[in-house]
């Protein structure tokens, strides 16, 4: 009982697309002015692939721990937006908390937690990893960074796409929503049963809302792409002299190797640690 | 012209459906990242799942562009722009969509026909979802080491992971993919290939059943989405040697530190030096 109300108002109310959007354009645009949207793109995936890949890898604890606490600082100097963090404490938790309860359930004891302690370690560094990386930097850097480390432009072209149209998408998809909901009769919800016939109702008006989005969405994508078209897009995309033009702004500054000078000695510390042990 | 065309898309066609599918499975992905997920007991009742959107795509265009728009779709709105990308996760997670997307698309003969719709969606969706499940457990049996030694663990990751796919394709795949679908490709079909100038697909224009090559592509692909968890195997071996240079030597370490402080002087200098310079000029 409890939880279908929690649910409902959890979609309904904190959930509304104005905080959704607000959270989203936040994280994409609202901090361009931090230490880590400043730097080259080029270095920052390049830092990343380090410790997304490494920690996957080994099981020292120290090594482990330290890089933490650096992608941690990093995370807070990026000024991740909230529902970000949110999204990352709740990911962590279902990805290894829930396997710890259940391998309660089957009959392990408290062996089981070190080795989930350092998964989640491992999960948590990672994720804040990419946080940094992604979620720090300005979407137009990211997608050069990506195309100079030869990327298909697709994807490029695919994330600039997305940081533009998003905004314009969510209002549209809104404004098809509240006329379905304007027209619709919606059940009453006060039992249980109701409740549920409500959500259902719901999710229905979500499905059917995607009908007429779908149409717009296509007579839309026709407009992108035969501008594209006229830009000379698909030519423009495999040319060298083009990318070269376009990856000509990228500059690697004192800023970028302080950062990764920075970052190496605070590993080579961790290591010279878990060597001591 | 009395030759029958095949509903063969060109370049700029396809790269408006690769566009089209982003955007939407894109934009749904992020909603369903964000909706809470809601448990019943051990059952858990997710959105999870809007599969529905790129399927119906597949079913009425070219089924390879709308499975990569996506597959992107997903990886670039609610894995890159919320910042959760996961690395190798991704590639895997890339792979099985497009697989079940492209299969899914590729069975639909005729999209007027419901039974063939409602079959293709429901099993595009299981492969997808049983790929998953596949690597999950890969996953979690070489991330965590000396897996079989921690009592109940192995048992728990095959329970969970089946569960969770039984949970997933019972009720997140008939009511977020099978349902949808069912009622979106006759209504969509015949009115929205027009506004991408192209014609409907119907059983003569659409393209040869599976064939074994697309099947042994298939079977490539999850090969490589595969091997990138199972890199986390070639890392054992590194832990190993990892291990090995621990003991025998801290002063493999310490250069390291001390190569490092090195560094940090360097680049400390080289940036007083540079903030010097023009306020000598100036």
């Amino acid at each position: 009982m409890k939880m279908v109300d929690k649910l409902s108002e959890n979609i309904l109310d904190k959930f509304s697309m104005d905080f959704l959007r607000n959270q989203v354009l936040k994280n994409a645009y609202g901090n361009n002015d931090t230490l880590v949207a400043a730097m080259d793109p080029r270095i920052l995936i390049a830092w990343y692939l380090f410790f997304g890949l490494v920690p996957w890898f080994v099981n020292s604890l120290p090594f482990l721990l330290g890089c933490f606490v650096l992608v941690t600082i990093t995370t807070a100097l990026a000024h991740v937006a909230g529902l970000v963090l949110f999204l990352f404490g709740l990911g962590v938790f279902s990805q290894t908390g829930y396997l710890l309860v259940v391998t309660w359930l089957f009959g392990g004891d408290a062996s089981a937690i070190a080795p989930l302690l350092v998964l989640t370690l491992k999960v948590a560094t990672v994720s804040l990893a990419s946080v940094t990386v992604f979620s720090g930097m300005d979407p137009d850097k990211l997608s050069q960074g990506l195309m100079w480390f030869g990327c298909p432009e697709r994807l490029s072209f695919s994330i600039s796409y997305a940081y533009r149209m998003l905004p314009i998408l969510m209002e549209e998809f809104q404004s098809v929503l509240l006329s379905y909901r304007l027209r619709g009769n919606p059940p009453e919800h006060d039992t249980l049963g109701g409740k549920i016939r409500y959500l259902i109702y719901q999710v229905r008006i979500i499905v059917y809302a995607f009908y007429p989005l779908m149409l717009n969405t296509a007579k839309r994508s026709r407009t992108t792409v035969e501008v594209l078209e006229i830009k000379g897009y698909r030519y423009a995309a495999v040319n060298k002299e083009v990318k070269r033009l376009k990856l000509s702004v990228l500059r690697v500054t004192n800023n970028d190797l302080l950062f990764l000078s920075v970052s190496f000695l605070w590993v080579a510390v961790t290591i010279l640690i878990s060597t001591l042990i | 012209m009395t030759s029958i065309h095949k509903q063969a898309a060109n370049q700029s066609q396809k790269l408006m459906i690769f566009v089209l599918s982003m955007a939407l499975y894109g934009l749904a992905t992020l909603f369903s990242e964000l909706i809470p997920k809601f448990q019943v007991g051990i059952v858990e009742f997710s959105v999870e799942y809007f599969l529905f959107i790129p399927l119906t795509l597949a079913m009425l265009f070219d089924p390879m562009s709308a499975a990569l728009g996506a597959a992107t779709g997903e990886l670039v709105f609610s894995e890159i722009m919320l910042g959760q990308f996961g690395g190798l996760g991704e590639v895997e997670k890339f792979i099985t969509v497009t697989i079940g997307v492209y299969v899914a698309g590729r069975l639909v003969r005729d999209p007027a026909n419901r039974t063939m719709v409602g079959a293709a969606a429901i099993g595009g969706t299981a492969i997808q979802l049983f790929l998953g499940m596949v690597v999950d457990i890969l996953k979690v049996q070489l991330a965590v080491d000396d897996f079989e030694a921690v009592a109940g663990l192995p048992e728990s990751v095959f329970a969970t992971e089946g569960f969770a796919f039984l949970n997933d394709l019972l009720f997140s795949g008939i009511l977020f993919c099978l349902l949808p679908t069912l009622y979106l490709v006759p209504k969509l079909h015949g009115k929205i290939e027009p506004l991408l100038g192209m014609e409907p697909r119907t059983t003569q224009t659409a393209l040869e059943p599976l064939g074994a090559k697309a099947i042994l592509g298939c079977a490539a692909a999850f090969v490589v989405a595969a091997v990138t968890q199972l890199l986390a195997k070639s890392g054992m071996s590194l832990i190993d040697w990892e291990a090995d240079w621990a003991e025998s030597s801290t002063s493999i370490a310490v250069a390291m530190v001390a190569a490092a402080v090195v560094v940090v002087a360097v680049v400390l200098a080289m940036r007083k030096r540079t903030e010097q310079i023009p306020s000598e000029r100036g």
